[in-house]
């Protein structure tokens, strides 16, 4: 029998950080997603519709809003590391300074690998 | 030409159905049916990962096999064409494909720049979609590194049906 899993989620914005074109990111990008969520952790659970907030940037405090995709996934405390690492390269990917990052209930920041520190 | 029994995707590649045997062919039948009546995405996304682990799971595939499925492509095309079509996904062009070549098969940024010539500083603005670059200059370094552009059948998306 499985071990305890932790419930954790996390949200990737539909438009990445400071690009010039106002538009989403490409279906390359959700595909990456996808393919390296089911490959890592067997699978996952995309919450309907899209979540809507705001937030102050970390550099330059302005106010930005923001929707975002959210995603489940049911692992081990061992693989928490694991997940972790995924959100850092869903930085690089989805252009993002940070990643929304809910295990258990704790909230977390995870920061684009440049960015940590 | 688009030959008949064929599967094209958004981004021009093409898949032959009659490689697939008769179980895949009523997954992705099923699929295409269930993406026509314009299902959420995210619910679409969650009922075919949800199908296609225990379809594969069955047949005694490894996970990490299971992505490299022509089903798996297909229903990521089928995905691809509900977020195009709810305005939430662009189609991808050259430079994200420059992105992702980059991810897959290059240590960095700074090893490809050095590899195909490319500036680095050119390849922040291009990668950021401020800047493009010009056919020749892309042909020149995508020779560098064997690869080369293709032009591939253009999909009508059903958003434009």
């Amino acid at each position: 029998m499985a071990g305890k899993l932790t419930e954790c989620s996390f949200l990737i914005p539909i438009h990445p950080d400071n690009v010039a074109e106002p538009v989403g990111h490409s279906l390359a990008h959700w595909e990456w997603l996808l393919d390296e969520t089911w490959s890592r952790f067997g699978g996952g659970t995309a919450a309907p519709g899209l979540y809507s907030g705001f937030y102050a940037d970390v550099d330059s405090g302005d106010r930005i809003s923001d929707e975002s995709r959210k995603f489940f996934v049911a692992i081990a405390p061992t693989e928490l590391d694991k997940l972790r690492g995924l959100l850092m390269e869903a930085c690089e990917v989805f252009q993002q300074k940070c990643i929304y990052l809910n295990v258990g209930g704790e909230v977390e920041f995870v920061y684009r690998i440049d960015l940590m520190n | 030409m688009i030959q008949p029994n064929t599967y094209v995707t958004l981004r021009g590649d093409v898949f032959a159905l009659g490689d697939l045997d008769v179980a895949e062919l009523e997954f992705v039948d099923d699929l295409k049916e269930r993406a026509e009546t314009h299902p959420d995405w995210n619910d679409f996304d969650n009922y075919w990962t949800s199908r296609i682990g225990s379809f594969y799971s069955a047949r005694g595939m490894d996970r990490k096999e299971v992505p490299k499925t022509v089903v798996w492509k297909i229903a990521q095309d089928l995905s691809g064409r509900i977020g195009t079509a709810a305005g939430l996904v662009r189609m991808p062009d050259y430079r994200d494909e420059l992105e992702f070549l980059i991810r897959r098969e290059f240590k960095s940024r700074r090893e490809f720049c050095e590899k195909t010539g490319i500036k680095e500083d050119m390849l922040s603005h291009v990668l950021a979609r401020r800047k493009h670059l010009s056919i020749d200059t892309l042909m020149e370094a995508l020779s560098r590194i064997g690869r080369t552009l293709r032009i591939v059948p253009l999909e009508v998306t059903p958003s434009q049906d």
